[in-house]
């Protein structure tokens, strides 16, 4: 990748650009460290006006306030039974349908394509009162099924965007030769085409992930109980609870917050060549 | 062969176009349904209007109201984290000392949800003790106590900034994946044949960035035509409607004024928007396709 | 490796959920469901104490979802229209209520009311005013609220108040003694708009009278009445002489309430479950806190107390409304209930068993303050039409950024709300 060109290019002045950078770099970080701040002081310190300075003590309460809370944990693992399963189905889904548009075409598949592809820019309100009507139908409100059947549908999109795309820059040659020596049609999806595919998957699973974790309007809508909440609606609920107490608000978000970073941190590598192959090409 | 053909499409694209139709285009349609009927959502008793809802858009003050902010944060999407972002990505495509940690920390914002982000902002443009404040403060030496949020002048602006905030990690990235697209060989050739960096980057890079534009741009005005949850969190469309945008309009609607047939009419205004918008970025990918493609 | 761990990856997730979730969430026999917004500051816990007693008392079990109250508005519309109310929920007294009464939502409890000689329990005027709606019973009161006047007893003091203001002038004299000092007279929240409403509510009351009042909230009187148009000039004086908080409208009502707290604003108009709220941070009541009602403005106008009510209402498709019914019987004519109910959230009991000593000095006063008043309003956000509250809470929020266009606000607040009580 980047590291294999032969010469810097388009640019003259490191030394001037590394400072712009690190200036840029401070004023993105700025907010997150803000956080940061008030996640290790104490309520008092705050509500004196000190909520931006440096602390003069670290103060762990905050944290332990959090992670003591069994809501807390209860929320978290909701949050995971959702992502986890949301995340793989609408890309599983995404591979098989991306699979057949670049590989398997067939007169209207295009057209086939563009209609799911459009799916991706309706804002979600739009279905929102069918859809509960739907699953209320199905007797599955206050659960955690339509959280994670939704985010599969509407992953669906962006799944089969990238994973046709990606597809499509895979040689032909290789699935014909594959088919010659007696691979099923499964086998060669599995054996021969997804290997080459990690990129795409990285990417997607970050994507994904992401989004469902970071989703505050469906398990607010689907779900009811305080034992099937996820962790997002448990930040607004105990907002209430802690009016005052912005240090174990600001604790509460960082700690929400660990598992998407921790999976962006992890697929990184992939990111940048995945995003090359499945987004930017039509 | 063909034959085989068949069975494998039938057999991969069934369950995907099951989910798809059930959940996304079953439910689409009957939000149409309910546009032309007076349902409040507690009565089952409603009966149906025709294109009354859609009339009552053309007189709604707030809708107009909505709409003409929704435009202005389509436009600031296309301009703020688009040009942020390509320029971190030019930036960093120097193979600048510590590019990959640069990366990480433009990126950050893109990990968090809405609800942290509004809820830090929030924090931010707080008037007595916000950051903002406390820093031109400092600069004039004079208490300074502008309520971002609370001003119909500037709290549709404020959230936009927090917004791009947010989105010009993604822009970056797409911008990076371009850029790596470019051979590095095309650019010392005009380099060798005298051209000026300026002249580099708006005559080739730009130009062979065409379909990362492209997408970049998409996905913000997708994304602003979405927003929703951010605006939820700082502003609520607040104060008195300023910053409501049409998505928070058909919220406000359906969910406070308990006018589910409005609600429901505004939603398919705003669907046939996104479907222009479509068919204007699919026309736009054709063309990127057909010259660099 | 990366394959094995990839497969392994997604088949574990796949498993997760299934053992997870194995349980459906379908009420067992015997359960009763019930939604409410006791969260967070509003008492979750007190209220689930209160449940337990039930429980305890009946053997029926509850199953719980509490929603923030501003999203509750939302969770339970979303639930009507889906046809899955749960069997009880908490709601509030007034033209909401009749709302979904009129939507043929709610379930009558006209005979459980009858049965539990509920008559004997809860005190006339509540019920009168907020249990009857097209002349049946729809609901309980579990609480309800006054607003006044709450205050911050020290900077009163230093203020040189030895006697509430019982005048609009003296008031006002007041007000003007503390701006000299550099105290800011009046801290208003109104971020999330309904903390306006109450300044509204009794300017209107005390200079056009609760009949004018009325009718203007069901739509026979207008907003371009110069009735309206002398009690918003009223409160324009307050912000031209620069006697509210700067940036009201950037402010929960919690931030008002610990400007107040902290002495940086001397008063806030504020309903009772300040009280809760304070006491929670520490402070005592009657000492660093205290309350008067909001002042007299013209002579021969009936003294009107504005304030919720804190409904329990049963859907009209529950599951189990023969445990519903018992519910809300128990929970309304329990004095015991009621007593540590009221004191968790700062709220007074509309039981009239409830022995008022169980009440700190503050709400005992309030309670003496309702029982004296000769009319009991609901405020404004409840006791006007959805669709018309809301233009009329968006009215404050852009009237308390700029006062000096009360003209045009009113103007273009007389059209809208015509349009919203056709809706």
């Amino acid at each position: 990748m980047a590291d294999t060109r032969p010469q810097p290019r388009f640019n003259p002045w490191p030394a001037a650009i590394f400072t712009i950078l690190c200036v840029l770099a401070v004023l993105f970080l700025l907010p997150t460290v803000g956080v940061l701040l008030s996640s290790v002081k104490t309520t008092r310190e705050i509500s004196m006006g000190e909520l931006w300075s440096l602390p003069a003590s670290l103060y762990l309460g905050n944290f332990a306030e959090v992670l003591g809370n069994p809501a807390v944990h209860q929320y978290f693992l909701n949050t995971l039974l959702v992502t986890l399963p949301a995340t793989a189905v609408s890309i599983a889904l995404g591979v098989m349908a991306g699979y057949v548009f670049a590989k398997l075409p067939f007169p209207g598949s295009n057209l086939l394509f563009l209609v799911i592809v459009a799916g991706m820019f309706f804002p979600p309100q739009v279905i929102l009162v069918p859809l509960f009507r739907l699953f209320n139908g199905l007797g599955l409100i206050d659960t955690l099924w339509p959280v994670i059947i939704v985010h599969s549908a509407l992953g669906l999109p962006i799944c089969v965007l990238m994973m046709r795309n990606f597809f499509a820059t895979v040689p032909n040659a290789l699935r014909e030769a594959a088919i010659m020596e007696g691979a099923s049609e499964w086998q060669v999806l599995t054996r021969v085409i997804l290997p080459l595919s990690l990129p795409a998957l990285a990417v997607l699973a970050t994507l994904q992930f992401t989004w469902i974790w970071n989703d505050f309007l469906w398990p607010l809508i689907f779900t009811q109980s305080d034992s099937k909440r996820t962790i997002m609606i448990g930040i607004v609920n105990l907002k209430g609870q802690y009016s005052v107490a912005w240090g174990v608000q600001g604790a509460l978000s960082l700690v929400a917050s660990l598992p998407t970073l921790l999976v962006f941190l992890f697929f990184q590598r992939f990111f940048i060549k995945g995003m090359t192959m499945g987004a930017v090409k039509g | 062969m063909e034959q085989h053909n068949r069975f494998w499409r039938i057999a991969l694209l069934a369950l995907p176009l099951a989910v798809f139709g059930l959940f996304v285009v079953w439910p689409l349609f009957s939000s149409f349904y309910y546009s032309f009927t007076n349902w409040n959502g507690f009565d089952a008793n409603y009966s149906f209007v025709g294109f009354d809802n859609f009339a009552k858009i053309t007189t709604d003050r707030l809708f107009m109201q909505a709409a003409i902010n929704t435009t202005l944060w389509m436009v600031a999407a296309i301009v703020l984290p688009t040009a942020l972002g390509l320029m971190l990505a030019l930036l960093l495509d120097s193979r600048v000392t510590g590019a990959r940690v640069f990366k990480s920390i433009f990126y950050l914002p893109i990990c968090l949800s809405a609800v942290i982000v509004g809820q830090i902002w929030t924090w931010i443009y707080q008037p007595d003790w916000g950051l903002l404040n406390t820093l031109v403060t400092q600069a004039t030496g004079e208490k300074f106590k502008y309520a971002w949020l609370a001003k119909p002048d500037s709290a549709l602006w404020s959230v936009i900034v927090a917004w791009s905030w947010q989105q010009t990690g993604l822009s970056m990235v797409i911008y990076l994946a371009g850029l790596t697209a470019i051979p590095g060989d095309l650019l010392e050739v005009c380099e060798i044949e005298g051209a000026s960096p300026w002249q580099r980057f708006r005559r080739v890079v730009l130009p062979l960035l065409a379909p990362s534009t492209v997408v970049v741009v998409a996905l913000s005005v997708i994304n602003s035509l979405k927003g929703f949850d951010i605006l939820y969190i700082m502003t609520g469309g607040g104060p008195f409607n300023s910053s409501d945008t049409l998505a928070m309009h058909m919220y406000n609607e359906s969910f406070k004024k308990y006018l589910m047939g409005y609600g429901s009419a505004i939603s398919v205004v705003l669907f046939l928007i996104a479907l222009a918008i479509i068919g204007l970025y699919f026309r736009q990918l054709r063309k990127v396709d057909r010259i660099y493609g | 490796m990366k394959q094995i761990s990839r497969r392994g990856i997604l088949l574990g997730s796949l498993a997760v959920p299934v053992l997870g979730m194995g349980r459906m969430a379908w009420a067992q026999s015997g359960e009763v469901t019930i939604s409410h917004y006791f969260t967070g500051e509003l008492g979750l816990k007190a209220f689930n104490d209160q449940v337990a007693k039930f429980t305890e008392a009946t053997g029926i079990a509850l199953k719980e979802s509490p929603v923030g109250h501003e999203d509750f508005k939302t969770d339970i519309l979303v639930r009507a229209a889906g046809n899955s109310l749960p069997d009880v929920f908490s709601y509030w007294a007034g033209a909401r209520v009749q709302f979904i009464v009129d939507s043929n939502a709610l379930h009558p409890i006209d005979a459980m009311w009858a049965a539990n000689g509920l008559d004997a329990v809860i005190a006339k005027p509540v019920a009168d005013s907020a249990t009857l709606y097209n002349g049946s019973r729809y609901l309980v009161p579990f609480n309800y609220h006054y607003a006044g006047m709450f205050y911050n007893v020290q900077v009163l003091a230093d203020a040189g108040m030895t006697a509430p203001p019982a005048t609009w002038g003296e008031f006002l004299a007041l007000c003007e003694t503390l701006k000299t000092k550099g105290i800011a007279p009046i801290a208003l929240g109104s971020k999330n708009r309904w903390p306006a409403q109450f300044w509204f509510d009794y300017l209107l009351l005390r200079t056009a009278g609760p009949d004018y009042r009325a009718r203007l909230m069901s739509g026979a009187a207008k907003y371009s009445d110069p009735e309206v148009a002398a009690a918003l000039a009223l409160w324009k004086e307050l912000f031209d002489k620069g006697y509210f908080v700067e940036n009201a409208n950037a402010d929960d009502w919690t931030d008002a309430s610990d400007k107040v707290a902290r002495g940086e604003a001397a008063m806030t108009l504020m309903g009772t479950w300040i009280t809760g709220y304070w006491n929670g941070n520490g402070l005592v009541p009657g000492q660093d806190y205290d309350f008067f009602e909001f002042p007299r403005v013209k002579d021969g106008v009936p003294n009107a107390a504005v304030g919720p009510v804190d409904g329990l209402v049963i859907a009209a498709n529950a599951a189990n409304v023969e445990g519903a019914e018992k519910f809300l019987a128990f929970m309304v004519s329990d004095a015991g209930v009621q007593a540590a109910w009221a004191n968790a959230q700062g709220a007074l009991s509309a039981n009239v068993n409830v022995d008022p000593a169980s009440y700190n000095a503050v709400m005992q006063k309030a309670a003496a303050t309702v029982a004296a008043a000769e009319a009991f309003a609901f405020n404004y956000d409840l006791a006007t039409p959805p669709p018309v509250a809301e233009v009329g809470l968006s009215m404050f929020t852009r009237f308390i950024d700029d006062p000096s266009q009360a003209d045009a606000i009113l103007a273009q607040v007389a059209t809208d709300t015509e349009a919203a009580f056709k809706e």
